[in-house]
């Protein structure tokens, strides 16, 4: 599985770096991390507890830094165990660059995934681990820029609904502007909720299967760390 | 049910039970104090095995044990065998590695058993097998069977260097290069068959019981040859003697192959029974079965095929790799080899063949046969082969075909097979009518109006059932002969007990060989009972699969009622002071010839039991036991036609029209043969289209449930046309050839080429996936603007 992303932080470079350094920052962003020790400069180790619909369960991961590249670039590998769940383990590139006063965070990762996680979730692994990294950036760039941009609503508004958009706009009258666009932003919510809902549904359903569930969390934690560690 | 003989379409007796529920499968077993079982298993595709610490597992509730493959090599427990010896082209026996039924060092394939946990009940049994706790040591895995033959690539054991198992021939090299040398026009194609899961519907389960009393195990199974079975387990794996061993096999739903072999979930099931003191059942999970049921074809070819100038084929040259997986499967060696290349020589008259197969261990689950075993591959090489040949020269398919048709009988091929009978035009005419081939170019006009692809294709397969006689298979390197017993019971109130080698897990043989015995003797179908599945209750048998079921099985059965006849009418002619060659059987009465005198069937099984009147010297009882060695293998033959209609805007390939025509020889019940050939067809048809077992590059399997691999649904498959021709075979006192595996050999190659009849573009690949079709048919379009 290859995935990439880029967000924009509204902070300086040398903040996110940092940030991206800081332990108690790292814990605080991962959705779910118990446990993120320094085990040395270059190692860390991480217990998360992860819940998708009914499912529930901790994971255990470890990243190395390969190249680091400071406050600019770094390469990390890691590995996650989620026990009967199967395994995953990836690399990822990541790169800040400065823009004005704000940061793009560029990354491009890279996993694999095995056991029941390959046999019955590898067709679901991406869009579970965008998401876990979108929810992780999400709150590290309020943490260490006030707010980020990126991600999914950027990125994957559906043109048809901005057309929706439009036409509600052009439709109602100037002073109904206001009440379109929160029915645009309605709507997108919606789309989010029914995306995130559809998981819960399968899951509930017992589609996603237990120890399966198990495992994308392992990998949306192991996803998460990669992106983001130093 | 009624007296119903020989071609009468009766209804199923075993249906009864199975429609209602009321089957008794090895789940359904459940035996005092029993225990359950379940595996721990590699997520590695290739990994040392560095420890296993199984003390958390042994602190849950429940756990009675954790076994390893450190304590069954320590008892003594032999490794898993192929029992198939293929030797290689310049003499060497297969390079075949060790496999344990759990593995203590190295494992070489996702999903292979490092231990086992034995509790009370399924639910701690799996929970403690999550945590046990395996390290591993992980190796780089290969999983494409050219590329593991290539220097420097990961090697699976020490036994096979460059993963190489043999490199064998067949047919005659020189005279197969000279055939091409003096070629008018030579077609060549690279085939890959797709590898494929057998997908039973009852998965695989297994119950043993060891009596510490009598130091006697109970198995019962999911097997489609328990006899064999415990042949294996008694001589391979050191489990018991086999009089110390009943193997059971009760109602098994479906095996296609799968549950020939032995696998290592039974024999560790025997072992932890004794260990733990008691009965130990498992059932598989229908993941586990996607990891660890015998996959079935993987082949990738190159094949050339020369014609002259007249467009006859005198040359076929093939070179094939065939991925084994990572062990060699109880007859994995045979189905690439004896099952597949003697067939190369299809329904036609080739003089020269020559084919070199390779077969290759990769870190996959293990290759075997699988519903055709080999001849599927055969046919689907012979048949694109001659499509592509006749698009290439510019002659119809058919008759290109008919140019190349075998019409004298017996028919030596260059590769073994000696054809006895058949008649490959009947097949084809019937075929060709029933579709309306004639009125073909009008229906893919029509099609085109409607911005629709319509394509035609055709598959004239044949294949070899019964796989016999004994004697050659054995000189071929077969473990086993290939021959089949039956008994015939006669209870002294004149129902009827017929014991079978054979073993039905499907296939109807309940009613089919019940109607031999209404045939002979006239008698209903429900006092006669079909005894099979146990060997304490059944004398031996080689089992079912190879379609061999009525050819030789029945043939079998058909000895032995020649027995009993015989002594019946030696009865009857001795009560009725007539003579024996006057006694007629008819309605279940043996009567006196041009005489009103006559006797019930009952009356004779009476005074044979009650023994006050016989004739002298004759032993009481009617009961006869007899075996049968088939003269060769039988040949059924036919042709499948196959129209497709696709929407080149999604790719999405329609089957409106299917023409099965088959000479089967002789069929004893047609609704069974039509009931075989639609699940045949239906298999054949999910892997020309649907199915597909994936591998990613780490040997992940990444199609291991009913997410990511699709069985072919009824809205995938039109309503079926049958057609059957006959020509007896004359190697078996009932003329008949075999239907079982038919539909799945012959389909594939007829769909492909309609498919790239219709998108104008030959290059496609199984499964032909909307997304594959799309892209070929774009390819396809743009040849034809060009």
């Amino acid at each position: 599985m290859d995935m990439s992303g880029e967000y924009r932080i509204a902070a300086p470079r040398e903040a996110v770096w940092k940030a991206l350094n800081d332990p108690a920052v790292l814990k605080e962003c991962i959705p779910g991390c118990e446990e993120l020790d320094m085990i040395s400069d270059t190692e860390m180790t991480a217990a998360v507890t992860s819940k998708i619909g009914p499912v529930k369960a901790k994971f255990k991961g470890s990243v190395k830094f390969e190249t680091v590249n400071a406050p600019e670039s770094y390469t990390i590998v890691g590995e996650g165990k989620g026990g009967v769940a199967g395994f995953a383990k990836g690399g990822a590139d990541v790169h800040l660059a400065e823009d004005g006063g704000d940061t793009i965070l560029t990354y491009t990762a890279k996993a694999q995934v095995g056991g029941k996680l390959a046999q019955l979730g590898s067709r679901l692994i991406d869009s579970t681990a965008r998401k876990m990294a979108d929810d992780f950036f999400g709150k590290f760039s309020e943490m260490v820029g006030g707010q980020a941009n990126g991600g999914i609503t950027d990125d994957e508004l559906d043109p048809g609904l901005v057309e929706e958009a439009k036409s509600i706009a052009a439709e109602d009258a100037p002073g109904h502007v206001v009440e379109a666009i929160e029915e645009v932003e309605h709507a997108i919510e919606e789309r989010v909720n029914d995306a995130e809902e559809r998981v819960e549904v399968a899951a509930a359903k017992g589609l996603l299967g237990g120890p399966f569930v198990w495992g994308l969390i392992a990998l949306g934690a192991v996803i998460a760390i990669l992106a983001i560690l130093n | 049910m009624g007296v119903d003989g020989i071609g009468a379409r009766a209804l199923r007796k075993e249906d009864k039970r199975f429609i209602t529920g009321k089957g008794r499968y090895t789940d359904d077993m459940v035996l005092p104090r029993m225990a359950y079982a379940a595996f721990v298993r590699s997520p590695h595709a290739h990994a040392k095995v560095t420890g296993i610490d199984a003390s958390a597992a042994l602190a849950m509730p429940g756990v009675d044990a954790v076994l390893t493959g450190e304590q069954l090599v320590g008892d003594g427990i032999g490794n898993l065998i192929c029992g198939w010896m293929v030797h290689s082209k310049d003499g060497s026996p297969m390079n075949m590695g060790a496999w344990r039924a759990l593995e203590p060092e190295i494992v070489r394939h996702v999903g292979q058993a490092v231990a086992v946990v034995i509790a009370d009940t399924q639910a701690q049994a799996r929970d403690a097998a999550d945590a046990v706790i395996v390290d591993y040591d992980e190796l780089p895995a290969i999983v494409d069977a050219v590329a593991a033959m290539e220097a420097g690539a990961p090697q699976l054991h020490p036994e096979a260097s460059n993963n190489l198992i043999y490199d064998w021939e067949i047919g005659d090299e020189a005279a197969t290069n000279a055939a091409f040398e003096q070629a008018a026009h030579v077609t060549r194609m690279d085939i890959h068959n797709n590898r494929l899961v057998p997908n039973p519907m009852e998965p695989r389960a297994a119950v043993a019981d060891y009596n510490d009393a009598e130091e006697h195990y109970t198995l019962y199974t999911t097997s489609q040859n328990p006899h064999v079975a415990r042949l294996v387990l008694s001589a391979f794996y050191n489990v018991a003697p086999e009089n110390k061993l009943r193997v059971i096999a009760p109602d098994v739903g479906g095996g296609f192959g799968s549950k020939i072999f032995i696998y290592p979930e039974e024999i560790v099931a025997l072992w932890a029974s004794k260990r733990v003191g008691r009965p130990v059942k498992w059932v598989s999970d229908r993941t586990e079965a996607f990891l660890t049921d015998a996959h079935g074809r993987d082949h990738k070819s190159h094949a050339e095929l020369a014609l002259d100038a007249d467009n006859k084929i005198i040359g076929f040259r093939v070179q094939t790799v065939a991925n084994l997986g990572a062990y060699m499967s109880l007859f994995s060696s045979s189905v690439p080899t004896y099952l597949y290349a003697t067939l190369l020589s299809g329904q036609y008259d080739i003089p020269a063949i020559h084919a070199n197969v390779k077969a290759v261990y990769t870190n996959t689950t293990p290759v075997d046969a699988y519903r055709g075993a080999g001849r599927p591959e055969a046919t689907f090489l012979v048949e694109r082969m001659m499509e592509t040949a006749a698009r290439e020269v510019g002659l119809s398919p058919a008759e290109f075909r008919r140019k190349n048709f075998v019409r004298s009988f017996p028919h030596q091929t260059p590769v073994i097979m000696c054809y006895d009978a058949g008649d490959y035009d009947a097949t084809l005419d019937a075929a060709l009518k029933a579709i309306d081939h004639d009125g073909f170019p009008a229906r893919k006009a029509e099609a085109a109006s409607r911005g629709k692809l319509r394509g035609m294709g055709l598959s004239c397969y044949i294949e070899a059932c019964g796989i016999a006689p004994s004697a050659a298979v054995g000189s071929l390197g077969a473990g086993v002969g290939l021959w089949e017993s039956a008994e015939v019971r006669v209870n002294p109130v004149g129902s009827i007990e017929v014991l079978t080698g054979s073993h039905s897990h499907g296939q109807g043989h309940e009613t089919t060989f019940a109607q031999l015995i209404s045939e002979r003797f006239g008698l209903d179908t429900d006092s006669v009972n079909i005894v099979h599945g146990d060997t304490d209750k059944v004398q031996f048998g080689m089992g079912t699969y190879g379609s061999r079921s009525g050819a030789v099985g029945m043939s079998a059965i058909v000895k032995a009622l020649d027995k009993v006849e015989a002594k019946a009418k030696k009865i009857a002619a001795h009560l009725m002071e007539a003579a024996e060659g006057d006694i007629q059987i008819e309605g279940g009465e043996l009567k006196v010839a041009g005489t009103d005198k006559k006797l019930s069937f009952t009356e004779v099984a009476l005074a044979a039991y009650t023994a006050h009147n016989l004739p002298e010297g004759m032993e009481p009882g009617l009961k006869e036991g007899a075996f049968y060695d088939p003269t060769n293998f039988t040949f059924p033959a036919g042709t499948y036609a196959c129209e497709v209609e696709i929407d080149p805007d999604t790719g999405k390939t329609e089957i409106v029209n299917f023409v099965a025509a088959d000479d089967f020889g002789k069929i004893i019940n047609p609704m069974i043969v039509e009931g075989q050939v639609h699940g045949g067809l239906t298999q054949g048809i999910g892997q020309a289209l649907l199915e597909n077992a994936a591998y990613d590059e780490s040997g992940q399997l990444v199609t291991g449930s009913y997410m990511d691999y699709t069985m072919p649904r009824a809205d995938d498959v039109p309503s079926y046309q049958l057609l059957t021709t006959e020509t007896i075979c004359p190697g078996n006192p009932l003329g008949m050839k075999g239907c079982g595996e038919a539909g799945a050999i012959g389909s594939p190659p007829a769909v492909i080429n309609a498919i790239t009849d219709a998108i104008n573009n030959n290059d496609l690949s199984m499964p032909a996936t909307p997304e594959r079709v799309w892209q070929a048919s774009r390819a396809g379009l743009q040849q034809a603007a060009e």
